[in-house]
């Protein structure tokens, strides 16, 4: 089913609170609503690629292409991890994150 | 001779390390160049990083908050590959938030024009360009996405390159999008970055996306100007690029003005695609791993992360909303896939144009503006000023913008674009015009 997500060139309010909470951001009303207002402004100028014709091209994930190579599948061990476990709060050799 | 071999071939006298490490310190208040900067150093040729580059134990932020008190464990491979060519870390260079600027503004401390402070240093790599024309000795390890070198090399007054994307390692950088992102350099002449750039390129284990081609340096004779790119700039600034083209006539290139009507459509297509991969590229930061903690672990995890994602600036916030709805199943043929062809096209178009000859173009479309004019730009007109940077960036050439020309007292900077791994071309080419150009700077701190 095809969900519904502009009405017209605007953003729905819906849709924008659904972007909202899939990103985990929450905007004040004010700053929401400049915010809302600048993102309707960047999809209107986003849409003027519409007018390009090149549905017939493939899409390029790389500039360039990139040889496929692959790594040895083998441990190698990172010789710093109390650098990485420094980052975080750590209880007893473990990372400290919230209630899931 | 380049700057560093004649830097190396000198005595360097009792406390120049520390006498110069203070004197930046200083105006880097008024500057804000640096987001820290290495008191410690005591050898080498000093060399400054990007702060979205990792350097081993050194608090790495890339200008925002939610990475505050971030300290990597390891360094990125260029930065190793510096210090074991002898360079010497200066310091970690201020940026916009990640990478999301044009002119150095966005970023808790605005970075000012060494030349005039009123006036914005451009951005991304705002730091690196504003180090790079205070200091006599130093090479700026920088990264672009969509124009983050070349920006601010033009409204600094330094050059600027980056290299063919893959090309150098981005093991140890901070991801902005990974499928237009690249390390380049920042010095004051093409021959100190080709030094520095043969110190780090070469393949690397930690980076697959990284290739060992070797780079070319095949001379064209020919240069292309695209008209619509011309027609989007300033009076002021087509004047004297015409006169730049005037200068290049009698050196005997031949100037070609070439159509290609959709060029400015590079713009919306960077966008899309650069906001669909910042915004899962930022996912990661969620208050707990990376430096920044919110130190509230009783709160269930979708309160936790949502309330730690308050920090980030505006203009990133702005770009998660906006990628993560392009990413959309309902919109993503609309944006995404479209933008992806739109590159391919870019890609063609440009390269068939760059099998005989090089592109130049004003690397801004604008005049250095004053850090209240730019603060006042709409986000769709800021992204518009990228209309120069964007094509070679979005297709992966190589390029560099060096200044040309003064104007009221400011530089200016042209941008010259070659294929694929022809990247000792444009070096070559802005070596040619360094015989014949003197470049100006106000500060020459750290001169023997």
């Amino acid at each position: 089913m095809q969900i519904e997500t502009f009405r017209g060139d605007l953003l729905l309010d819906e849709e924008f609170d659904r972007l909202l909470h899939i990103c985990r951001l929450r905007l004040g009303s004010e700053e929401r609503s400049k915010i809302k207002a600048q993102v309707d402004e960047v999809i209107e100028y986003f849409d003027a690629i519409d007018a390009i014709k090149c549905d017939d091209l493939e899409e390029s994930y790389h500039p360039i292409k990139i040889p496929e190579r692959l790594r040895e599948d083998a441990v190698k061990e990172f010789e710093n991890v109390n650098g990485i476990l420094k980052n975080a709060r750590i209880y007893r050799f473990y990372v400290v994150g919230p209630k899931i | 001779m380049t700057s560093i071999d004649e830097f190396r071939s000198k005595a360097i006298p009792d406390g120049y390390y520390s006498d110069l490490t203070a004197e930046l310190e200083k105006l880097n208040g008024q500057l804000n160049a640096f987001n820290g900067i290495n008191r410690l150093l005591d050898s080498g040729y000093p060399f400054s990083v990007k702060d979205n580059i990792c350097v081993k134990g050194v608090e790495t932020t890339a200008s925002s908050k939610i990475l505050s008190g971030y300290v990597p464990p390891f360094s990125a491979t260029v930065v190793d590959r510096m210090v074991e060519g002898g360079f010497g870390f200066l310091g970690k260079t201020n940026m916009d938030e990640f990478g999301f600027g044009t002119f150095g503004i966005n970023s808790e401390r605005i970075a000012r024009n060494p030349f005039n402070s009123e006036y914005v240093a451009g951005g991304s790599s705002s730091g690196a360009a504003i180090a790079t024309s205070l200091l006599r000795y130093h090479v700026a390890v920088s990264e672009s996405t969509g124009g983050s070198i070349s920006a601010p090399a033009a409204f600094c007054g330094v050059v600027g390159f980056t290299p063919t994307y893959g090309l150098l390692s981005r093991y140890g950088l901070i991801d902005y999008a990974n499928s237009l992102d690249k390390i380049g350099i920042m010095a004051r002449s093409a021959s100190d970055i080709r030094y520095a750039f043969d110190v780090m390129r070469g393949q690397d284990d930690y980076d697959t996306t990284c290739v060992s081609t070797t780079p070319t340096s095949e001379r064209k004779s020919r240069i292309v100007v695209i008209t619509q790119l011309l027609d989007g700039c300033d009076k002021a600034v087509v004047s004297s690029f015409e006169k730049l083209l005037d200068r290049l006539r009698n050196s005997g290139y031949r100037i070609d003005y070439v159509d290609v009507d959709f060029i400015t459509s590079a713009i919306q297509a960077y966008y899309i695609i650069s906001m669909a991969e910042s915004s899962t590229n930022l996912a990661k930061f969620t208050g707990f791993k990376y430096g920044y903690k919110l130190d509230r672990f009783i709160e269930p995890y979708n309160e936790f992360f949502t309330e730690a994602r308050d920090v980030f600036g505006p203009e990133a916030k702005r770009r998660i909303i906006l990628g993560t709805l392009v990413r959309s199943a309902s919109v993503r043929n609309r944006y995404y896939s479209k933008a992806l062809k739109v590159r391919t096209m870019l890609i063609n178009k440009l390269k068939g144009l760059l099998k005989e000859a090089f592109i130049l173009s004003p690397t801004m479309p604008i005049l250095t503006p004053k850090v209240s004019e730019a603060k006042e730009l709409s986000p769709v007109h800021a992204y518009a000023m990228d209309a120069m940077t964007i094509p070679p960036n979005i297709c992966g050439f190589p390029h560099i913008s060096f200044p040309y020309d003064y104007v009221g007292g400011m530089p200016l900077g042209a941008q010259i674009i070659s294929d694929h791994f022809n990247d000792y071309a444009v070096m070559d080419f802005v070596s040619e015009w360094e015989k014949g150009f003197d470049y100006r700077f106000k500060y020459n701190l750290g001169a023997l």
